[in-house]
């Protein structure tokens, strides 16, 4: 398959005679550009079925739930599913946390991590090479490897949660919105990409600001971060879609239901009512809607990140 | 928390300092001595909130990591040191062990494959055609939702009653199972998904290392008579050879640290056939409450994620010489 896909690529054959040669070879890029299609929507269709499964059984009648073989489309559509669910588990509560969390988590990003990327990409100042340098090392961790003193810090954290000074004494920030958003605020990899973004702009206009008189605050702000705009919508997706999409670290900090984000929602509403699949797959068409829609939306910005963060 | 973009920093960031064309030179700070203390506070000043954080969240973890690694900690009581009992026990646990071998082997077939996969996707998506953005998209689509709500999916397409795939098994007159509850198979199951995910991303960098392809080679090959297959191997393949190397680190990377689809599918079981080395991690500390011998755990995670990091770096490298 593949090899036929360069084929179609690259007709740079020498034609022999001009006229069937050509028609000869049109048939057969017609034809190996239908099995393409075929081949391609066939692996499209497998990455989209479980999706739509998902949608189906959300809208399914218990009854409908026990048949074996189970039916493709619901006998009748139970819409009514969503309210039920909604009432089983209080989704939209976890959708409302997991908003304020990716968004607040966007907004630290955005901020500090555009700064940092800047300063160490265009402000020349003593030890920036170490720092980058350090940045560069700690994107390297694996979230396991600091994810136990990440819990003890924010369990000792001095008086929250009726701490002491010394962090004892109470919880800290467990169960706080401090733990779901400051931790995670900022990554490595965030600077790391602004850094990159800001080092591929020119440097004669920073040149001519600072011999307008503006400040290095401003030429960051008013010059050069508007240049940076796609960049900012790209670093801006990931943070919130691997922000929504994040599980671990609020199943660690909370256990308040009012905290809880829609992830950990969902893992909970299982074990407590692991039967009813309908709701369950209501809850899960409700924690995948966001994401899907931002990506279909932003599809653009969504690849350019990953192409970034890639190959350069 | 990110743990999907390491490499980046890994193997440009090294060539990135040393091109980088912003050093203080002497003769600039000559011209305007007053200017540049005024831009080395600047610059410290941008920097520093991400340092606090960075510092605070990331580096002293780290640090703290390798520390209570040698405790004895349950979180209550004071840390006790205990020199090395808790890597001994690491390495004669046969649960970690398991989990340690589960890891391996969930890596050695997830990302091979999906790789295999995102090549060839990548390669029949790279040309003019219609619906392109709606291939891609499609299957980019497991990458972009979460794991646990895609586990969540998972769980009930796998479902030995009423599931999916075993209805459509029976379709063809294959006896259904009970995937995720078969010693046997639990592991298979998790890593189809596995593989399942991981196609999108790797097919996306796959797709913009095609772009900067020179067409010129595919002309002067034709030219040359040679074929599509020979072609893909002796032009595509080797001029992917870089994106392929950041591919396979960020994927071990990925794979390395498995977790959620585990948590929702099988919860480690049955009888430890899909618990992994992130898991255990995951139970010694929030479940038992050993923080030192969760520590120990993730240095041994982390060390053989930085050997393997290096080894592959190394494989290529020699290639290239």
């Amino acid at each position: 398959m593949s090899a036929e896909a360069v084929k179609t690529t690259q007709p740079g054959e020498v034609p022999v005679t001009p006229d069937k040669a050509a028609r000869g070879r049109a048939a057969r890029r017609r034809s190996t550009h239908i099995a393409l299609n075929i081949a391609l929507s066939i692996g499209a269709l497998t990455m989209i079925i479980p999706f739509l499964w998902m949608i189906v059984t959300s809208l399914k009648s218990p009854a409908d739930l026990a048949q074996f073989p189970p039916s493709l489309l619901p006998k009748d559509w139970v819409w009514s599913n969503y309210p039920e669910a909604l009432k089983a588990a209080p989704f939209h509560i976890y959708f409302r946390n997991s908003f304020i969390i990716s968004a607040g988590h966007t907004m630290i990003t955005l901020a500090l991590g555009a700064m940092a990327g800047y300063s160490l990409a265009r402000i020349p100042f003593r030890g920036r090479e170490i720092v980058f340098m350090s940045f560069v090392a700690m994107l390297m961790i694996p979230t396991y490897t600091k994810i136990v003193p990440q819990f003890l810090l924010v369990k000792f954290m001095p008086f929250f949660g009726g701490n002491d000074v010394f962090g004892q004494g109470g919880t800290g920030w467990l169960n706080t919105w401090w733990a779901l958003i400051i931790p995670g605020g900022l990554s490595a990899s965030a600077i790391f990409l602004f850094r990159q973004f800001y080092l591929s702009l020119p440097k004669e206009l920073e040149e001519a600001a600072r011999l307008d008189g503006l400040g290095e605050f401003r030429i960051f702000a008013q010059i050069y971060t508007p240049l940076i705009k796609p960049a900012l919508a790209t670093v801006g997706l990931l943070t919130f879609q691997e922000s929504w999409n994040n599980f671990l670290w609020p199943l660690l900090v909370t256990t308040r239901d009012d905290l809880r984000v829609i992830q950990v929602g969902l893992a909970v509403f299982r074990q407590l009512d692991g039967t009813s699949w309908n709701y369950l797959m209501a809850g899960t068409t409700l924690a995948t809607l966001p994401m899907v829609l931002l990506f279909l939306f932003c599809q653009r910005y969504f690849v350019q990140g990953f192409a970034n963060a890639g190959i350069k | 928390m990110t743990t999907t973009k390491p490499a980046a920093g890994l193997r440009t960031a090294g060539a990135a300092a040393k091109e980088s064309p912003r050093k203080p030179t002497p003769a600039r700070s000559k011209q305007h001595p007053q200017g540049n203390k005024k831009l080395r506070r600047a610059g410290w000043l941008m920097v520093t909130p991400s340092i606090l954080h960075i510092g605070l969240w990331t580096a002293l973890p780290v640090i703290a990591t390798f520390v209570l690694s040698f405790t004895n900690y349950n979180v209550f009581d004071a840390p006790r040191w205990i020199g090395f009992e808790n890597y001994i026990e690491v390495w004669n646990d046969p649960t970690f062990r398991k989990a340690t071998w589960n890891t391996v082997v969930y890596t050695f077939w997830t990302v091979p494959v999906s790789m295999a996969i995102a090549v060839v996707i990548a390669v029949m998506l790279n040309q003019k055609m219609r619906f392109q953005t709606w291939y891609r998209a499609a299957f980019f689509l497991p990458q972009v939702t979460a794991t646990v709500a895609i586990a969540m999916v998972w769980l009930w397409i796998f479902n030995p009653q009423q599931g999916l795939l075993n209805a459509a098994l029976s379709v063809v007159g294959i006896p259904g199972k009970s995937w995720l509850a078969d010693p046997d198979w639990a592991l298979w199951a998790v890593i189809l998904v596995g593989v399942w995910q991981g196609i999108g991303m790797k097919m996306l960098i796959y797709i913009a290392a095609l772009q900067n392809i020179d067409e010129s080679l595919y002309e002067a090959a034709s030219i040359d008579g040679a074929s599509s297959i020979r072609k893909f191997f002796s032009i595509t393949l080797p001029m992917l050879k870089p994106a392929t190397f950041f591919v396979f680190v960020i994927s071990v990377i990925g794979a390395f640290q498995v977790f959620d689809q585990v948590y929702v599918l099988t919860d480690g079981g049955p009888a430890n056939a899909t618990t992994m080395m992130t898991y255990e991690v995951y139970r010694s500390a929030f479940q038992n409450f050993r923080m030192g011998m969760a520590s120990a755990q993730s240095v041994f995670l982390f060390a053989f994620l930085l050997v393997m990091t290096l080894a592959s770096r190394r494989l290529t490298r020699g290639e290239d010489g």
